[in-house]
């Protein structure tokens, strides 16, 4: 497929790029002060040259956690403004699919105990300005995919990436996070709007991941 | 009570102002120049300018936001988004009890809402879909839901479809069209503006949550929307019906009798 990666300078895009790279025509892109080398610089600007960023691109692999870094301004703006330009030109190009790679963090006000699902609504915070914009970008895909411009599936990730630490009961392992995102890309599963929890499976395992086993089949085994 | 405005130099502003000048001290700031007319306090400023929000809540009781921003991409975030963030961290920063906001709608209830069910009603979970004025707004609606949440601030949430003018029912739109089907829902410019005083006075028992939403209308046969919420909670009372606008012409009933047997 050729895919679209968002905020490509970003560590999570980068551990996601470089296995996503061998199945995968991948076009990198990020805000101009960030990108160098062979990341595409695009401001996500509407009027902009988002089009042409977007010509013969299948999907999307969306940053929407944790990729892009600055002010409270800066990151509200990226993560509402950038992401509704990105999805009107998306969908105007015909591209099918966008991942939104989101976190599960927006959760965990919730005691551990707790059976947590797709099915519970989100807390996210005022003050982390990252969780709020991400939270924000969950919104915003969302509506695009309730006006059915565009097939969008929130994958939200625990945390922290390739830990070992038994007290992080989220973690995921970055293989983990690029099955679940080629797993998505290619499941025949999937409505409109799909939030897919993905965690590792690991001692007192804090979110339960059955959608992610149900929808995504060639990750049941690693779930 | 000491009230501050945001954007309070549109169309909605001056009603909101007449309806409170009285009561409240107001402060009123909007990007643009006031109208020559109004003689209290101003302050020119853009609502998505977080520092200058928050110095200007210092001291506030209440806000109340009516800013908008319709058509430019780039304008509508920076307004109905932005502007919304900057307000709630104003009120967070400053213990700010209560927060007015005001919007369409169908920053609520979206086209899918509109085109397929009735008795709309502002309890119901937000539908906006990717039309931008609604969209924008319904982005602030949910960063004002967010802080609410976290933080205690109540939010009450005013959505209005078209407003009016008393004298000829006439609009922004070119000329009024009488006896046809109407929008869903009008309301009267002085109506709309005494739902902002209401809304900034009810008191703290009548709201069952922090976050409460009402559609300002005057009671309408269609039942499209529901507006039974704004006049039990907020105890407002509207004084005009928009009567032409749902109503055929007056004319003789078949029988010629006036009366009611
Ligand atoms: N007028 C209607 O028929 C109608 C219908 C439905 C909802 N509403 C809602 O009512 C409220 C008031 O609307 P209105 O009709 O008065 O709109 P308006 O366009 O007449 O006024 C909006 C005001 O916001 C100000 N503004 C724009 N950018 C600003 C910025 N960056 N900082 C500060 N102020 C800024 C403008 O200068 C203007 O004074 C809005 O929330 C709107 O969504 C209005």
């Amino acid at each position: 497929m050729n895919l679209l990666l968002t905020s490509a300078a970003s560590s999570v895009a980068q551990l996601l790029a470089s296995a996503l790279g061998d199945t995968h025509k991948l076009r990198l892109t990020d805000l101009r002060a960030k990108a160098t080398g062979e990341i595409i610089a695009n401001d996500l600007d509407h009027g902009g040259d988002i089009d042409d960023l977007l010509e013969g691109i299948d999907a999307i692999i969306n940053i929407g956690y944790q990729g892009q870094v600055g002010s409270e301004k800066a990151l509200i703006d990226y993560h509402t403004r950038a992401m509704y330009n990105l999805l009107w030109s998306a969908s105007e190009s015909g591209v099918k699919r966008v991942i939104n790679v989101s976190t599960l963090r927006l959760f965990e006000n919730y005691e551990e105990n707790l059976a947590v699902t797709e099915k519970w609504r989100s807390t996210p915070s005022s003050q982390d300005i990252e969780l709020l914009a991400a939270h924000l970008t969950e919104c915003v895909c969302k509506e695009f995919a309730r006006d059915r411009m565009i097939q969008a599936v929130n994958l939200r990730f625990g945390w922290p990436f390739d830990s070992s630490d038994k007290a992080d009961t989220a973690r995921i392992s970055t293989d983990l996070a690029v099955g679940a995102v080629n797993a998505a890309l290619e499941s025949q599963e999937l409505i409109h709007w799909q939030d897919i929890h993905v965690q590792s499976k690991v001692e007192n395992q804090r979110y339960l991941t059955n959608t992610a086993a149900r929808l995504l089949p060639t990750l049941a085994e690693k779930l | 009570m000491k009230v501050l405005i945001l954007g309070g130099n549109g169309m909605l502003g001056p009603w909101a102002v007449t309806a409170m000048k009285d009561r409240h001290d107001i402060l009123l700031t909007d990007i643009n120049d006031p109208y020559p007319e109004y003689q209290g306090e101003f302050l020119k400023l853009s609502v998505d300018d977080i520092d200058g929000v928050v110095d200007a809540a210092q001291g506030m009781d209440v806000i109340v936001n009516l800013s908008v921003l319709r058509p430019d991409r780039r304008l509508a975030f920076d307004v109905n988004t932005m502007g919304n963030y900057a307000m709630m961290v104003a009120a967070r920063e400053h213990r700010i009890k209560r927060v007015i906001n005001t919007g369409p709608h169908f920053q609520l209830v979206g086209q899918q809402y509109e085109d397929w069910d009735f008795d709309l009603n502002p309890d119901m979970p937000p539908a906006p879909g990717t039309r931008l004025y609604a969209h924008t707004k319904a982005l602030g609606s949910e960063i004002c839901r967010v802080f609410s949440e976290r933080h205690g601030i109540q939010v009450l949430t005013l959505m209005y479809y078209n407003m009016k003018h008393t004298w000829n029912l006439g609009g922004p739109e070119a000329s009024p069209t009488y006896h046809e089907d109407m929008v869903p829902f009008s309301t009267a410019w002085p109506d709309c503006g005494t739902a902002v005083r209401a809304a900034v006075e009810v008191p703290d028992e009548r709201l069952s949550s922090n976050f409460e939403a009402f559609f300002v209308f005057p009671d309408l046969p269609h039942r499209k929307f529901n507006n039974e919420k704004t006049r039990r909670v907020l105890g407002w009372v509207p004084r005009y019906h928009v009567e032409a606008l749902w109503n055929k012409q007056f004319r003789l009933p078949p029988s010629g009798l006036h009366e009611a047997f």
